[in-house]
């Protein structure tokens, strides 16, 4: 309930967002399943981000043009009588691309800790490859064991990182506002 | 726009003035000072110049990150979003502009038409060439964008993909068959070599590695897990790990299922990665797979990247084309967007700086118009336009001094004029002046008074038309017309001018002005009555002659009188009966003739006696009652000398005495007059007597005697009336009433007026004789009040002791 209050108004215009984009609503990214947990000085992640692509972000990654993911992870400490604090945050930059000569997509992951590249043969394997969180380690310190912490987790699609001629269509189209609100999760110990 | 920020500078350092006058200042002030400072930076032309000079930077940095300048391409977004904001801006800050010269031009205020007329052929001047070239760039942009597109380079590049594609699979082929090759080997080796394990697989790996040429070769068990690898020591991978294929890929070989692919591996370029199944020959024993990884031949690498490289650039390109287009459309439409509304802008800036200076003018004319004239404009350029404001500074400073100039010698003619009016209205001479056609220019009042006439209603007219409308004035004009007919630059001339019952005498003296500028000047007429003076001339004349006569005569008559007496007593005893009659008539009448003559000779003398007034404050009243009493009571009247009014029948032989009615109408707020009481009396007397004679044959004699107080000419007089009902004056008496030996009656020496007249302007007074409408006669004495009299001696005091007298 606590997380749901503090989330309410970006949940209301993510719901919003949602409306207006009712037409695409399957297309959307969408964070289904996170498991955080600490552990030795770090924050663990497990879970998958569904990323559901539009017919035109699927149609211009076939054309080769590399598509950048921003997962942002925010780590907030509970307090009884303030709103929460945040006490860490990490942004995670993926991107994938299409290989012509091979017909694979490469995903690489720039994940603390580990860079990770792979090939592969279909776009949703790819796109799986991309939205999964395989115990990705977020080191942190200062850590009270007492306190209970949530975590706020969030994917979009970078307009930014697109090249400069698809940026204002990008930023007039619905289809591309790919972004899947806050979702917040509760950290087990 | 330029005045008008000067303008609004203007007003905020006024209205600063007055804020440091007033201290703090009101609220409102304040507001009205922060609304100033808000359209000053608003309307003025810095925000705008500074605005337009930022978005004219900011395009040329967004023209550089569409054309994927490194530097801008990540502020592309944010520079596009500034310069849509920008242009808001602008726009806004046009249309306020705008805005405030519709508001003036409805205002109609002045030059705001000129500066819209100039303001909108600025704009269509500007507009339609930008609009042209924006039209035919946007069409020319589109048209280059699709060129760079060919279908024989796409199907090219295809083709070269598919090539690669091809040539790879051919080597992944060959490397598919070596791998399955090697997992043969395996399979017999494990069967072969049983003890051992790990380590024997491992030197054939390395073996078969040597063999086949393979950069690394690894076998895992059917979970991932490693069971031996062999790399080639030159391929630098950084890690001693061998690559381990994912789950998919395990998954699909679990199947039985080759895996060979060929893997983009980053910036180390491409390899082609084969996974096969390696099946146990002994029963129960688990499978396993080997991978082998072949890094390209440098050469395939090198040509395969390039292939890739050119193709995902052609196909991003191609892909992009829509969105490039829209981004330049976007990018031209911005800056011809910028460039009208800064052309805009220049076109409000420029028209209003060039009205400005036509708009004062403007003003300026008005102000001119209406009759300001200390109107100066500021000069504000060296053009014709600044020459154009010089002129007219320089034409207001010299109508301005003209003007005064004029008002000043108009004040002058003025006092002059007002100084000849007074001089002219105080004289007692009349003035008349007359332009060179004979219209009457100007009068004073003495000219108005002595013709007897209303001259104000003759200005600006013909003396002719002097002449028809009074006729009694024509010996005047004629005489007039005469003397200038002749030309005569001066004349005199005495003329005789009839009146109601007399005719007065007037002195004109005539003058020629001086001409002026050619023409010729008009003429002043000067005159004076004389009447009064001839008449005086006359009277000392008379007087004389009364003097002389009865100098002259008186002494003879008493020898002859007495002579007659002796003659008288000493003959009439001794003459004979019959003649004694006759002399005793003879003596008898020559005794009475002398005693009139004597009379007659007293008169004269009485009239001719000089003046010696014993004057002292009288109230007229009472003495108008003692008098008229007198003539009430006969005793008195025997004892005073005179004749009761009613003995005049006796006189005249009428049989009934007729008494005459006395009627007194006294003011009883008469002021006090200083004179002699005697002589006041004696023309009492006389005008009583003259009165009571002229009414001997009158049925109902009445005899009205008034007196009232009048002011004449700031003098107040007091105004005795005498006026009975009888037949009045005889006509021809008129004009010479007060002369000695005019008479009407049988017995009288004509003298009675004459010495009422001298009496009276001995007093300071004057005499007036009429013959009334309703007929009768009237005499009207005005004699001046006693100022010093009154000071001296109050009224209540004086009348006892006039009474006692």
């Amino acid at each position: 309930m606590r997380a749901c209050a503090k989330t309410n108004w970006r949940r209301l215009a993510a719901l919003l967002l949602g409306l207006a984009v009712l037409g695409r609503a399957a297309a959307d990214f969408k964070v289904t399943d996170v498991q955080p947990k600490f552990a030795d000085q770090a924050l663990v992640l497990s879970g998958n981000i569904d990323l559901g692509l539009s017919s035109q972000v699927e149609e211009a990654l076939s054309k080769g043009i590399p598509l950048e993911v921003v997962i942002e992870v925010r780590l907030y400490q509970y307090r009884r009588f303030l709103w929460d604090k945040q006490v860490a945050a990490w942004t995670l930059h993926r991107s994938i691309q299409y290989h012509a000569l091979s017909g694979q997509y490469l995903v690489s992951a720039g994940d603390p800790g580990s860079e990770t590249r792979e090939s592969l043969l279909t776009q949703q394997e790819a796109l799986k490859s991309l939205g999964s969180l395989n115990d990705l380690r977020l080191t942190f310190t200062n850590i009270a064991p007492v306190d209970s912490y949530s975590v706020d987790v969030r994917a979009s699609l970078d307009i930014e990182a697109l090249p400069t001629p698809l940026r204002p269509v990008a930023y007039t189209s619905f289809a591309w506002h790919l972004n899947s609100g806050w979702t917040t999760w509760k950290v087990a110990r | 726009m330029e005045s008008g920020a000067l303008k609004e500078v203007r007003q905020a350092r006024r209205g600063h003035g007055a804020g440091d006058a007033s201290g703090a200042g009101t609220p409102r002030e304040r507001t009205e000072g922060w609304n100033r400072y808000v359209t000053r930076y608003v309307t003025g032309v810095t925000p705008l110049a500074v605005l337009s000079v930022l978005l004219i930077a900011a395009f040329i940095m967004m023209n550089a990150a569409a054309q994927n300048s490194a530097l801008f391409g990540r502020l592309y977004s944010v520079l596009l979003l500034v310069n849509i904001l920008g242009i808001v801006l602008l726009l806004a800050l046009i249309l306020l502009n705008l805005f405030h010269l519709l508001e003036q031009y409805r205002a109609r205020v002045t030059g705001t038409r000129l500066t819209v007329r100039l303001l909108v052929m600025f704009v269509v001047l500007a507009v339609v060439p930008v609009s042209v070239v924006f039209f035919f760039s946007i069409q020319a942009l589109n048209r280059g964008i699709d060129n760079w597109f060919d279908v024989r380079i796409e199907r090219a590049l295809d083709d070269a993909l598919l090539l690669g594609r091809t040539a790879l699979d051919a080597l992944k082929q060959d490397l598919v068959k070596n791998t399955q090759t090697m997992a043969g080997e395996i399979e017999t080796i494990s069967v072969t070599r049983k003890i051992g394990g790990p380590r024997s697989e491992l030197t054939l790996l390395n073996a078969l590695r040597e063999q086949y040429a393979i950069t690394e070769l690894t076998l895992f068990t059917q979970d991932g897990k490693i069971v031996a690898s062999s790399s080639d020591a030159s391929l630098d991978t950084g890690t001693l790990l061998p690559d381990r294929p994912n789950d998919a890929i395990l998954a699909q070989v679990r199947q039985g299922l080759v895996y060979a692919n060929l893997d983009a591996i980053g910036k180390s370029g491409l390899q082609l990665r084969v996974v096969v199944p390696v099946h146990p020959r002994e029963v129960g024993a688990p499978n396993r797979a080997l991978q082998a990884l072949q890094a390209l031949p440098p050469r395939y690498a090198k040509l395969g990247e390039s292939v890739q490289s050119a193709f995902a650039d052609y196909e991003k390109l191609v892909y992009l084309r829509g969105p490039l287009k829209f981004g330049f459309t976007l990018t031209l439409s911005l800056i011809a967007l910028l460039t009208l509304l800064i052309a805009v802008w220049a076109a409000i800036f420029s028209a209003r700086r060039l009205a400005a200076p036509i708009r004062e003018l403007a003003e300026g004319t008005r102000a001119v118009a209406q009759g300001d004239y200390q109107k100066q404009l500021p000069v504000t350029s060296h053009d014709e336009i600044g020459i154009l404001v010089e002129s007219f500074n320089d034409m207001t400073r010299r109508i301005h001094r003209a003007q005064s100039q004029s008002k000043r010698s108009q004040q002058e003619a003025e006092i002059q004029r007002a100084y000849l009016e007074t001089v002219l209205g105080h004289l007692s001479s009349g003035v008349l002046t007359f332009n060179q056609r004979l219209m009457l220019r100007t009068h004073n009042p003495a000219a108005s008074h002595i013709l007897g006439v209303e001259l104000k209603a003759g200005e600006r007219k013909p003396l002719a038309w002097l002449a028809e409308r009074y006729p009694l004035l024509q010996p005047f004009t004629e005489s007039i017309a005469q003397a200038t007919a002749a030309g005569d630059s001066e004349w005199r001339t005495q003329i005789e001018l009839p009146a109601n019952n007399h005719s007065r005498t007037l002195m004109v003296r005539g003058t020629l002005l001086p001409s002026w500028r050619g023409k010729r000047g008009g003429y002043v007429v000067v005159f004076d009555d004389i009447t009064t003076l001839i008449q005086a001339q006359r009277n000392a004349a008379w007087g004389e002659v009364a003097r002389r006569m009865a100098h002259e005569i008186k002494n003879p008559l008493t020898p002859i009188q007495l002579s007659a007496e002796r003659i008288r007593h000493k003959y009439l005893r001794q003459v004979e009966e019959e003649e004694r009659s006759a002399l005793d008539r003879a003596t008898r009448t020559i005794i009475e003739q002398v005693e009139a003559l004597k009379s007659m000779v007293n008169d004269f003398s009485e009239y001719a006696r000089s003046a010696q007034l014993r004057s002292r404050p009288v109230d007229l009243n009472d003495l108008i009652r003692d008098v008229v009493e007198l003539y009430k009571n006969e005793r008195g009247l025997a004892a005073a000398g005179v004749v009761p009014l009613h003995g005049a029948a006796d006189k005249t032989g009428r049989k009934a005495p007729r008494p005459v009615a006395t009627k007194l109408e006294l003011d009883a707020d008469l002021p006090v007059v200083s004179a002699d009481p005697g002589r006041l009396r004696q023309v009492l007397h006389n005008l009583l007597l003259n009165a009571r004679d002229a009414l001997a044959g009158t049925p109902k004699p009445v005899i009205r005697v008034s007196t009232r107080a009048v002011a004449e000419n700031l003098h107040r007089l007091v105004e005795l009336k005498v006026q009975d009902n009888g037949p009045g004056f005889p006509e021809p008496m008129l004009g010479r009433l007060y002369e000695p030996y005019v008479t009407s009656k049988e017995k009288g020496t004509g003298l009675g007026l004459a010495i009422v007249k001298r009496i009276v302007e001995e007093h300071g007074g004057t005499t007036h004789a009429e013959n009334l409408k309703e007929g009768g006669a009237c005499v009207t004495i005005r004699l001046p009040v006693g100022e010093a009299a009154l000071v001296e001696a109050p009224l209540h005091k004086l009348v006892p002791a006039e009474k006692n007298a």
